[in-house]
């Protein structure tokens, strides 16, 4: 595997503004390397989610780039965003967003439909990965019907279900108790550990952060500290 | 096809949304599709009574001939075409009709009796007297019931006729005729003979009168008589103001009807929006697992011409069973001109132009919608909670 980092944040920087503009990224310079298990923790209105929507590609910076797998994604067609969401993005979120009229099995199919994949097959690989998560017997069982933590798993399911290279979550236990969210974070990072797969955690919680490999803090919009296990990463 | 599978997934999800939709839709085509099978089918009536009463085809005289002067050997030729069930000779010409101080301009026509019967039915016409009559005395006429009033005569009473270049003549009066149009007021019947001495000429006529069997084939018909070397025109041709006037109201109401589904169709838009505010949240998720924009509009367009599309065979079903029911009552009284029952028409063709259009049209209308969902920002839509 190459060493290329698989993300690349140069300059960002995200202005919000009707009337009053709002700086909620303020220069933000970020290497992220092909398996990192990190967090990103800071104050409320730091600017956490809106640097991972900028990740995840759901919005468009004011200026900057952020390059995905050495691809420069400011610069994508609707189709091709779509499409790299799709096939190297997973997102969770601090609710689910479960699509209410759908069981958690289709629920999981969903991101393998769109991609193209045969039903016959998507219910195979989605239930499959629905047994990962520990949720093999609630498979026909729709969001309404399950409890927090429960449909949380469904949704890291459906996260993972396409192999994404990237998992993203947004405070993914924000919603949880503290004994269902401690089997979250142990679930992200058995999955972590067995596909190799890159996760960038936000979360307000310092002690699961402290759990992670990388810790960066944003303050007012700037990256103010960069560790690794507990090390400065570089000079800031 | 995904965007299909999530499509039918929100109908089936918002089942009463979707139940009164398709019923809203459903009620209006079943009224158009109801409407129309009258309409077609007081046409078609309409069509038969009135072609009924005329000639179906008309043969002239030859181009520069004033008669048909071998009408024999040609009314012949003309019987034997498959399809036609009647031929009149008709010698017809323009007579001043006077009895005592009273006077008016008419045309004469000479007939023979069973011939003209067989293409006109004349015989269902008379009021008194009878045609029969005209081939029992000669220098006979049967007049119609205006002119008849006009002249103040009854059965029995003679009436001078005469013409610069006729030989004037008294003709008695053995009928009085019914048959509800102008000509009640222009026309006198005599026999060919009565009207060969009035008009000086000799065995000849000036037109010859056709049925046939299906209207329908009337133009077919007379160009087979065309290529027998005689000009003859069909019913369309000599009257064509009676198409005109039953397609301008057929047009007029199928227009009302469309803006019935239009309106129904503004039903399902508002549903739909109602449902892309609802899922909003659902939208932006869709889109961050990878929907593009063109299939979320793809998505909601579905859906409104699944609706559409059930509103239609729905409304057909029903206006198409309604109206077959309603066409087989005897109302025991008569509803129209010599009919007891509603006659109604249901075309396979109006079915499935009645189905496209609600299909097309609710396609259309989903599109305002679904471009809306469409435009969403996804991180505006999933919401930060
Ligand atoms: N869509 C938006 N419009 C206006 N301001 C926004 C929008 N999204 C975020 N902000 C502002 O940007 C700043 C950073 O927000 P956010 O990234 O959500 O912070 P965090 O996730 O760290 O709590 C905040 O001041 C917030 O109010
Ligand atoms: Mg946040």
């Amino acid at each position: 595997m190459s060493d290329i980092p698989i993300i690349q944040i140069k300059n960002l920087t995200k202005i919000f503004g009707d009337g009053v503009e709002i700086k909620a990224l303020d220069g933000v310079d970020l290497y992220i390397k092909r398996g990192e298990f990190m967090s990103i923790i800071g104050p409320s209105g730091s600017g956490k989610s809106t640097l991972l929507n900028q990740i995840g590609i759901l919005d468009t910076p004011t200026s900057g780039t952020i390059l995905l797998n050495g691809v420069d994604v400011t610069k994508m067609s609707d189709k091709e965003r779509s499409r790299t969401r799709n096939k190297e993005l997973g997102f969770i979120f601090q609710y689910h967003h479960l699509l209410p009229d759908f069981d958690a099995l289709e629920n999981v199919m969903i991101p393998l439909l769109i991609s193209g994949v045969k039903s016959s097959q998507a219910r195979k690989v989605a239930r499959k990965v629905l047994d990962e998560v520990g949720l093999g017997d609630r498979m026909k069982h729709r969001p309404n019907q399950l409890s927090g933590g429960q449909n949380q798993r469904v949704a890291i399911a459906r996260a993972l279900v396409n192999k994404p290279s990237i998992v993203i979550g947004d405070e993914p236990t924000g919603n949880l108790d503290s004994k269902s969210s401690d089997s979250i974070y142990e679930l992200l990072r058995k999955l972590n550990r067995e596909h190799e797969q890159t996760f960038i955690l936000v979360t307000h919680d310092e002690q699961m952060a402290a759990k992670t490999d990388r810790v960066i803090r944003l303050v007012d919009g700037k990256v103010v500290e960069d560790l690794r296990d507990g090390a400065s990463v570089r000079e800031i | 096809m995904y965007e299909l599978f999530i499509a039918l997934r929100h109908l089936t999800s918002r089942r009463r949304q979707t139940i009164f939709s398709v019923l809203a839709v459903g009620l209006a085509v079943m009224l158009l599709v109801w409407s129309q099978a009258m309409m077609v089918g007081f046409t078609d009536e309409m069509y038969s009574k009135t072609v009924d009463r005329m000639a179906h085809v008309t043969v002239e005289p030859q181009e520069d001939e004033d008669y048909i002067h071998l009408y024999h050997k040609l009314t012949g030729d003309i019987r034997g075409i498959d399809g036609v069930v009647g031929v009149s000779p008709v010698l017809s010409g323009p007579a001043t009709f006077e009895y005592k101080d009273k006077n008016k301009n008419v045309v004469i026509q000479g007939i023979q009796v069973d011939a003209h019967d067989s293409v006109l039915h004349i015989n269902d016409d008379i009021v008194e007297g009878s045609f029969r009559d005209l081939e029992v005395s000669s220098n006979s006429v049967v007049v119609g019931d205006a002119l008849a009033e006009k002249l103040d005569v009854e059965i029995g009473d003679t009436i001078d006729a005469s013409f610069p270049e006729a030989n004037p003549a008294a003709l008695k009066v053995v009928g009085i005729y019914d048959s509800g149009t102008p000509l009640d007021e222009t026309m006198a019947i005599t026999s060919q003979s009565t009207a060969q001495g009035f008009l000086d000429v000799s065995n000849v006529v000036n037109s010859i009168l056709v049925r046939v069997d299906d209207r329908e084939r009337a133009q077919a018909i007379s160009e087979e008589i065309d290529a027998m070397g005689y000009p003859a025109s069909g019913w369309k041709e000599t009257n064509p103001e009676i198409i005109q006037t039953l397609k301008l109201e057929g047009t007029s109401n199928a227009v009302i009807l469309g803006l019935i589904i239009i309106i129904a169709s503004f039903g399902i838009v508002s549903t739909l929006f109602m449902a892309v505010m609802e899922k909003t949240k659902e939208i932006g998720m869709l889109m961050a697992m990878g929907v593009p924009r063109r299939s979320i509009m793809l998505i909601f367009v579905m859906e409104s011409g699944i609706l559409g599309l059930l509103g239609a065979v729905l409304g057909v079903a029903l206006g198409a069973g309604l109206a077959i029911q309603m066409g087989s009552y005897d109302y025991g009284m008569e509803v129209m001109a010599g009919i007891t029952t509603i006659p109604f028409v249901v075309r396979l063709q109006d079915a499935v132009i009645i189905v496209l259009f609600t299909f097309l049209l609710n396609l259309i209308a989903g599109i305002y919608p679904a471009s809306r969902a469409s435009k969403l920002n996804p991180v505006e839509a999933i919401g930060r909670e």
